[in-house]
This record gives C-alpha cells, sequence and structure tokens, in this order.
C-alpha cells in the first residue's frame, strides 16, 4: 500500500480536508458580506479568504469584523 | 443557591449559547479543529510521497523514514491543538467579558437581578461547551483517520488522554475569562494568557520533579497517557487537582472583579 499511491485513493483522503476547508471560506464569504462594518476594507478580507488557505478564514473570524456579537 | 438564581443562570446560559450559535463560533471552531486533527495523519501517511516528489533530492537516492505509530501521530495532534487550537480558542473567547464591559452591555445586565456569579458562570459553560466540543471533535477525527492510515489505537489512550486534555483547555480558557475580567483590552488579556501558558508548560516539562504538580504539566501527561507510557500517576492528580483548584479560584476571582467594577472606568 505504501509504495504506489494512486489517484482516486488521494482524492478520497483529501476530499473532507477540502470540503472543510469550502466550508469555511462559504461561511467567511457570507459573513463578510453581511457585515455592516469590517477592519479595513470589504475588498481585501475577501481576497484574504480566498487565496490565504486555512488562515484566511480564520482571521476573518477573530478580527475581520469591528462588532462581533 | 435558590432555584430563581438557577432558573436565571440557565436562561443566561441559553442567551450565551444563542450569541455562539449567532455569530457561527459554534460552526467554525470545531471545523477548525477538525481540519487541524485531520492533516496530521494525512500529512504523516503522505510524508515520504511528498519529500520525493517536492524536495529536490538526488536521482535514486532512497528515503527511509518510518512511518510513526498510530499513538504517536496522536500525540502530534495535540500538539497541533495546543499551538494553533488554543490561539484560536483564546483569541476567540479574548473579549467575552471586556468587550461587554467596554460597550456597556455587563452593566446593564447586572444592574438586573442576575448575579455577577450567574454572568460569569454563563460565559464559562458556553466557553467550555465550545472548546470540549471542538476538541472531541477535532480528536476523534484525528483517531478515525490515524486508524484508517497508519495503525490502530486502543480506545482507553484516546479518551484518557482526551480528558486530560481537556482539563487543561479548561484551565487555559478560565485564565482568559479571568484575565478578560481584570484587563481593559482583549488583545492584552489574550497575550497575557498565551505567554503564562506558554511559560508554565515550558517551565513545568523541563522540571518534571519540581513542577509536575502544576496544571502546566498537563498537557505533557496527555502526550504521555496517549503513547502509552507510564508517568507518576501521584503527580498527575496533584495536576489535576491544582488545576480544578485554580480554575475555581479564578471563576470566583472574576465574579469579585466584576461585582467591584460592573463598568469599564
Amino acid at each position: 500500500m505504501n509504495d504506489q499511491f494512486d489517484t482516486s485513493q488521494l482524492l478520497a483522503i483529501i476530499a473532507p480536508v477540502l470540503v472543510i476547508q469550502l466550508i469555511l471560506v462559504i461561511i467567511a464569504l457570507v459573513l463578510c458580506a453581511k457585515a455592516e462594518q469590517t477592519r479595513g476594507p470589504k475588498w481585501m478580507w475577501v481576497l484574504i479568504i480566498l487565496f490565504a488557505n486555512i488562515i484566511g478564514p480564520i482571521a476573518f473570524f477573530i478580527m475581520g469584523r469591528r462588532n462581533d456579537g | 443557591m435558590s432555584t430563581s438564581s438557577l432558573i436565571r443562570y440557565s436562561v443566561m446560559v441559553q442567551k450565551e449559547l444563542l450569541e455562539l450559535v449567532r455569530s457561527f463560533k459554534l460552526l467554525w471552531v470545531p471545523l477548525v479543529f477538525v481540519l487541524l486533527g485531520v492533516m496530521q495523519p494525512v500529512t504523516m501517511f503522505y510524508m515520504p510521497l511528498l519529500l520525493e516528489k517536492a524536495g529536490n533530492m538526488p536521482e535514486g537516492s532512497v528515503i527511509d523514514i518510518p512511518l510513526p505509530t498510530g499513538t504517536e501521530v496522536l500525540a502530534q495532534t495535540l500538539q497541533q491543538f495546543g499551538t494553533l487550537g488554543i490561539l484560536v480558542l483564546v483569541l476567540t473567547a479574548m473579549s467575552t467579558v471586556s468587550g461587554e464591559r467596554n460597550s456597556g452591555a455587563a452593566s446593564l445586565i447586572l444592574v438586573k437581578p442576575v448575579s455577577p456569579f450567574a454572568y460569569i458562570g454563563s460565559k464559562w459553560t458556553s466557553m467550555l461547551l465550545l472548546a470540549w466540543g471542538a476538541l472531541s471533535a477535532g480528536y476523534l477525527a484525528a483517531w478515525y483517520y490515524t486508524e484508517l492510515l497508519i495503525g490502530e489505537v486502543p480506545a482507553k489512550q484516546v479518551i484518557g488522554s482526551l480528558l486530560i486534555y481537556g482539563l487543561w483547555l479548561s484551565f487555559v480558557l478560565t485564565m482568559t475569562l479571568l484575565f478578560s475580567t481584570l484587563l481593559k483590552s482583549p488583545a492584552a488579556a489574550a497575550f497575557s494568557v498565551l505567554g503564562a501558558s506558554v511559560t508554565l508548560s515550558l517551565i513545568s516539562g523541563i522540571f518534571p520533579k519540581q513542577m509536575g504538580w502544576s496544571p502546566g504539566a498537563l498537557s505533557g501527561y496527555a502526550y504521555q497517557f496517549v503513547v502509552g507510557e507510564s508517568f507518576a500517576s501521584g503527580r498527575f492528580w496533584l495536576a489535576a487537582i491544582s488545576g480544578l483548584f485554580l480554575i475555581i479560584l479564578a471563576l470566583t476571582a472574576s465574579a469579585a472583579l466584576l461585582r467591584r467594577s460592573p463598568a469599564a472606568e
């Protein structure tokens, strides 16, 4: 099993990771769109959420919103 | 505690839980933990392939890295939770009290017949529910993937280390609550808690004989427990009891602090 890595097996293992990342990105984008005020321009946060893997959505959740309630 | 204050406490807890749902914390914090937990076994499993494809190894060189055992992978996962996981939890919890104090919401609530104890207690309950939920979800996901890809880990070791690690997380979060009542700035609270917890676990790691009783040693005991190493159980129980004692002390102290000054001056 160790000396042969086929792509379908790789995909099956990686798929849940990708799905979770996708969910995080979507939640962050929805919250970003709905937020009245963000810390810094909104388009900057969209770029961060989309392109900074994993860290981007987390950074937005923690510091992005002015008054999280 | 009379029945009416119990009812008020449960109402406050419900309010805190609603807030967790509304701010999506109940969704994204466990997801981050699951992601952290799954990544560790997967990267360990694919490490030889990654090195082969990405590294600038000369042609024909043989890479021989022994696959770690399942228990080792779970211990590494706990270490991941100890850095990134604690960072995320402390940062989400840092403004629980100071934020409401600065905005004046705390004094609005405390003029109603809600005791500071119920107020602090409800925040603490919701915080710990979130932390334990996220930790269990992430750790169980890591366990599942480890069994699938790497090797078997006995359930007893997983559950034991989960409980020990959960106690350590609870201790860190209670300290966050205390610092959040103590300091006005959320960033200062988060910084001092993270610094203190790192120092505490570092010191207890370096001097296990002298500092083995401190709650900072708990994360170390969790790693040892999952690997199956034997450790001084007397010292472990001392650490657990001192951790619980400090949690109760910190809760009492923050309630007392809040009673003295409900609003930021």
